[in-house]
């Protein structure tokens, strides 16, 4: 009974449960009586490893209770573990991933850029061909419209300078020109103007898509003939490094322009034009190309961007093939085509002065 | 199917911190696995992969209960390195000793853990002993009170006594068996 006794004591004094002056006679027992000290250590221990050991029991169950769940879905579950392991796995290395995968994007899109860039020149090289229309003063016009809104609108009406121009030249005295069919496109009203100042009015009777060209009959009453035409056409192909010139209006005044012959076949390989060496501007379209005979072997057509010296212009055989189809095609009669040659052995200002009447500014209105 | 709750380590062990039964069972289904494969490959059974298993993650768990760890590698390390530390002996008790073991993973040193854990397994099976010595309805009484901590009241209408004094004292008398049968075959190092 006695021990009894003393398993209480020792029991509530390891739980904490005496009053504060109970344990304070209970530890200075302890500290006299090595027995009793013994037997509490002993019993803390018995109690503590009890418990631990509840403790043990229980995790125990829980993890075999665990196991048994894992084999009894073993074969659903090797699927699950392998797709929710593969989740875990995107998430624990979302970020890194994240990071290579912007990484990778940059360098592909920077590469393909910088590719991109490196090739642009080339095939600007290559590739664009600018048709030599002349687009007269359209900013200028643009600020002067808005000013003119701003300042007066009730002012009459200027006379309206040309949306395009272009060049053009005879090809009978009876009153036919021919022109670039890109300079007249989209105009509804054509005029002509050459240097001694003769204006008249215009109008396209006939137009062929595929070489660019079209002709033009003077339809204004003054207008009584051209007289004899001091150039001829050449029907034959021309040779490689002739020299050829040019008159067109890349300005308001008429321009010369000397090169040679460089190439036989023009844009791509086009073998209706040829490529000249003449540095041209836009409002040259549609001039004349003479030989240094005075004789008519093209019709300048445009040239290539980016890239130096290369003009082109649509061989004469072509012109020639077309005023042939003419009556065929149209009611009109046959046209006289010049027959003699008066410029050959002159020298060339000779030639020119002679030329410049006959080559015209193309004005198109719209 | 359950959820992923626990995508870092942190969180399961956090998890298992705050007794969050998911965690167990999800660091549990995530490294059985790779265990398993190691001990089959080094000439084990399913049953002592279970059971060496169970062992690390006990031992695991313990020490994060107990707030002693300091994990400096993955989980997944860990519980191999003690894994393998334990077949090692296994197979050695066993006499079977391997003169190489067919490591599939990293592992570390669990010198200082290993002690410990296996003091504490002796304790257990002395104590387990000894709970089947004095028999019933002692064991019971005793685990009823000590473990599962039920006040003496509920043990006295359960165990059909009298009064709580004579549960008491059949609870003493019980106590005291247990004692001399525990400390006969286990000695402290006090």
């Amino acid at each position: 009974m006695l021990e009894y006794r003393a398993y209480e004591q020792i029991e509530r004094y390891l739980n904490g449960n005496m009053a504060p002056e109970e344990q304070a006679s209970f530890e200075a027992l302890l500290h006299n009586d090595a027995r009793l000290n013994r037997q509490v250590l002993e019993h803390r221990q018995l109690l503590q490893t009890l418990q631990k050991y509840g403790q043990r029991q229980l995790l125990k169950n829980k993890l075999n209770r665990l196991h048994a769940d894992m084999q009894s879905e073993t074969v659903p579950a090797t699927r699950e573990t392998a797709t929710a392991g593969w989740r875990v796995f995107i998430n624990q290395h979302a970020q890194t991933m994240a990071v290579a995968a912007s990484v990778s994007l940059l360098s592909i899109f920077g590469t393909l850029w910088s590719v991109q860039q490196l090739k642009a020149p080339v095939q600007q090289q290559t590739v664009r061909y600018v048709e030599l229309r002349r687009e007269v003063e359209r900013l200028k016009k643009a600020q002067t419209e808005i000013i003119n809104g701003i300042n007066d609108a009730s002012k009459p009406a200027t006379p309206r300078s040309a949306t395009f121009s272009g060049t053009g030249f005879a090809i009978s005295a009876d009153g036919y020109l021919v022109t670039n069919s890109h300079v007249i496109e989209g105009g509804d009203s054509i005029y002509i103007e050459n240097k001694s100042g003769l204006k008249y009015k215009v109008n396209e009777i006939y137009r062929d898509q595929i070489h660019d060209l079209s002709i033009l009959k003077i339809e204004d009453p003054s207008f009584s003939g051209f007289g004899k035409l001091p150039y001829t056409f050449k029907t034959a192909e021309s040779d490689l490094g002739e020299h050829v010139y040019t008159l067109g209006y890349p300005r308001e005044d008429i321009v010369f322009g000397e090169g040679s012959l460089s190439s036989t076949s023009g844009f791509e390989g086009d073998t209706t034009s040829y490529q000249i060496s003449i540095p041209l501007n836009p409002g040259n379209s549609g001039g004349p190309l003479f030989d240094d005979k005075g004789n008519l072997i093209g019709v300048i057509s445009g040239k290539q961007a980016g890239q130096e010296g290369a003009a082109f212009a649509i061989k004469s055989a072509y012109l020639m093939q077309m005023v042939e189809e003419l009556p065929e095609t149209t009611s009109l009669a046959p046209m006289s085509l010049p027959k003699n040659n008066t410029l050959a052995g002159n020298p060339r200002p000779q030639q020119l002065k002679k030329l410049k009447d006959y080559v015209f500014v193309v004005k198109v209105y719209n | 199917m359950k959820k992923r709750l626990y995508e870092t380590d942190e969180a399961i062990v956090e998890g298992i911190r705050n007794d969050e039964d998911a965690a167990l069972a999800q660091l549990y289904r995530l490294y059985f696995p790779v265990i398993s494969y190691f001990i089959l490959s080094n000439s084990g059974t399913d049953d002592e992969a279970k059971d060496i298993y169970q062992e690390a993650v006990i031992v695991f768990y313990e020490k994060i209960k107990a707030g002693r760890l300091e994990l400096s590698c993955q989980i997944k390390t860990y519980l191999y390195s003690v894994c393998r530390r334990l077949w090692l002996k296994r197979l050695a008790e066993k006499g079977r000793f391997a003169s190489k073991l067919d490591d599939s993973e990293n592992f570390v040193s669990v010198e200082e853990d290993i002690p410990y854990h296996e003091e504490q397994e002796h304790q257990f099976n002395v104590m387990t002993e000894a709970l089947e010595q004095v028999g019933e309805p002692c064991r019971s009484l005793l685990e009823d009170f000590y473990i599962r901590l039920q006040n003496m009241q509920d043990i006295t209408d359960k165990f059909g006594y009298v009064n709580t004094d004579t549960a008491k004292n059949q609870k003493y008398k019980c106590l005291q068996r247990l004692k001399k049968l525990f400390f006969s075959t286990y000695k402290p190092e006090v």
